[in-house]
């Protein structure tokens, strides 16, 4: 091997389960599911809820319908070794490499709470949370080996690269190799396109930088679990440095007409990680799927 | 999977190095920016004007390349099915990527394919897992941009026309900024003992996109429609 390690330590499953890690690909989170849901699924009645271990509100996990268990979300990485470079001072600086902290599977405004749905929605959350439970959970884009969407993109258990140029700041993910480019002091266009992950613009205001994303194609999902949006989805998230620059927190509003009874908020932070190099990810490779037409589709 | 820096590794790499003046230096050029090959060719041809100097048993291979190719036949070809370019074919496809220069590494960005990095002030590894696009370092010499490539798979080609490699491919690609700053030329010197008889060089142009252009997003999954995602519910 050359001078780079393993660190299979940095993403760490709460199901304790090793194997995923090694898990490539589009299908990694759909196969953590799976593991999260043969725990619930083997003895539900038993297994306390996270809101019960967590002591949190949630709709679904409270609902007494262990089909509606959620899944458990994985840790993520942990903080740079000691001895890693250290963050750069200027406070508008994001550059560099940085990891999720915690991996949510449903994105809502706190831990296990979802999306505030409305009913037809929610009842799409459901059903897709009940098919993982039973073992066969729905596709998305993402196990299509199309892009993620937004802002599930952003809740990945893989390291982001941060890059930094003139009028634009680009985030180059791991998973999948999707890039989202962010446009500085710029507007939004009159026609914007539909793509996965839409267009963006930002600006500062101080030390903040805020992100406002439209143009989202309505085939993805908010998140892993299968919270619905709309192609009127907006998103507006706001960095900036923390601790010291040594984490970068993301403050995300969501807001769609359609598919949510109202905007929500929540936060996320990412850890300064130089010691990491992003790597190559295929999703195309993920043999777990059999290839139907030339791609790879989840069974 | 996940690899870490060995930090005293890296920290021995580069105390053997010379702590040179790199990106951002003022005698420098800037290839910041969007940029397509200008005129596209499908094949690589040697600079010298002689035949890509393939090895019999890779000339055979090629030769079946290109006679698939002419009865529309791209079985060989692994991004029929979305799997990623190699290089230097990443870079003379007919399609747009950007280049982003920074004073620790040099970032090849295209939408949405696999992006790589070269670094400055490093060392290529001793013994790599390979990677579709390998791996990278970049160093200048005087105004010409130096990148040393190696650890590549062999899942790919060399270029549009089927031009096969194996593991042992090592590239030296030498990046010249044109006069007039929109244009710009790599010499890519290709070196495969298990393919090649000798090294050989190829050339390519580019011109810079329009200063307002922005990448739109490109699905590669999208083009093999019967399985576009629908919207669930």
């Amino acid at each position: 091997m050359h001078n780079r390690e393993w660190d299979v330590k940095s993403i760490v499953n709460i199901v304790s389960n090793p194997a995923v890690i090694a898990v490539s690909a589009s299908v990694a989170a759909l196969a953590l599911a799976s593991s999260a849901t043969a725990q619930n699924s083997q003895s539900p009645s038993q297994a306390p809820t996270r809101a019960q271990t967590e002591n949190r509100p949630s709709t679904l996990d409270n609902s007494g319908d262990p089909t509606l268990a959620l899944t458990r979300p994985l840790r993520g990485s942990g903080p740079a070794p000691a001895g890693s470079k250290p963050p750069n001072p200027d406070p508008k600086n994001f550059e560099g490499v940085w990891w999720l902290k915690g991996y949510e599977y449903m994105i809502g405004p706190g831990p296990g709470i979802e999306p505030p749905l409305k009913p037809q929605y929610m009842d799409i959350l459901k059903r897709r949370i009940r098919a993982k439970n039973a073992g066969k959970p729905e596709t998305d884009t993402s196990t299509q080996c199309f892009p993620h969407g937004m802002p599930r993109l952003m809740e990945s258990p893989y390291p982001i690269e941060i890059v930094q140029t003139p009028g634009r700041v680009t985030i180059l993910h791991e998973v999948a190799h999707e890039v989202r480019r962010f446009y500085l002091d710029q507007q939004h266009p009159k026609d914007v396109k539909i793509s996965y992950l839409g267009h963006s613009v930002a600006h500062w205001e101080g030390d903040t930088l805020v992100v406002d994303t439209v143009g989202i194609n309505a085939a993805s999902f908010i998140d892993d679990e299968g919270s619905s949006h709309s192609d009127k989805e907006h998103i507006v998230e706001r960095f900036h440095k923390i601790d010291g620059g040594r984490q970068l927190q993301v403050d995300t509003t969501v807001e769609d007409p359609v598919t949510l009874e109202h905007p929500y908020s929540y936060s996320r932070y990412f850890q300064w990680r130089p010691d990491v190099r992003p790597s190559e990810y295929i999703c195309e490779e993920n043999n777990r799927n059999a290839p139907v037409n030339g791609v790879t589709v989840a069974q | 999977m996940r690899k870490t820096l060995s930090l005293l590794a890296a920290g021995a790499a580069l105390a053997a190095l010379p702590a040179l003046a790199h990106a951002q230096g003022a005698n420098h050029p800037d290839f910041t920016g969007a940029w397509i090959v200008s005129p596209y060719k499908a094949a690589l041809k040697p600079a010298d004007g002689a035949a890509v100097p393939l090895k019999p048993e890779a000339k055979k291979v090629y030769d079946q390349h290109l006679a698939a190719a002419a009865k529309g036949d791209r079985t060989w070809d692994e991004t029929s099915i979305c799997l990623p370019e190699g290089l230097p074919r990443l870079q003379t496809i007919n399609e747009p990527f950007e280049i982003m220069q920074k004073s620790n590494a040099m970032y090849f960005v295209a939408q949405n394919r696999l992006p790589w990095r070269a670094y400055f002030n490093e060392k290529l590894p001793d013994d790599p897992d390979p990677m579709y696009l390998g791996y990278h370092v970049a160093k200048w010499e005087g105004a010409k941009l130096v990148v040393d490539s190696s650890g590549f798979r062999d899942a790919s080609v060399l270029d549009d026309s089927g031009i096969p490699h194996s593991e042992k491919l090592h590239l030296t690609a030498t990046y010249e900024m044109g006069a007039d700053n929109k244009t710009m030329s790599v010499t890519w010197r290709i070196e495969d003992p298990d393919t090649f008889t000798k090294p050989w060089t190829a050339k390519a142009s580019f011109k810079r996109m329009p200063a307002n252009f922005q990448f739109p997003e490109e699905v590669c999954a999208a083009k093999l429609q019967s399985t576009a995602p629908k919207r669930a519910g």
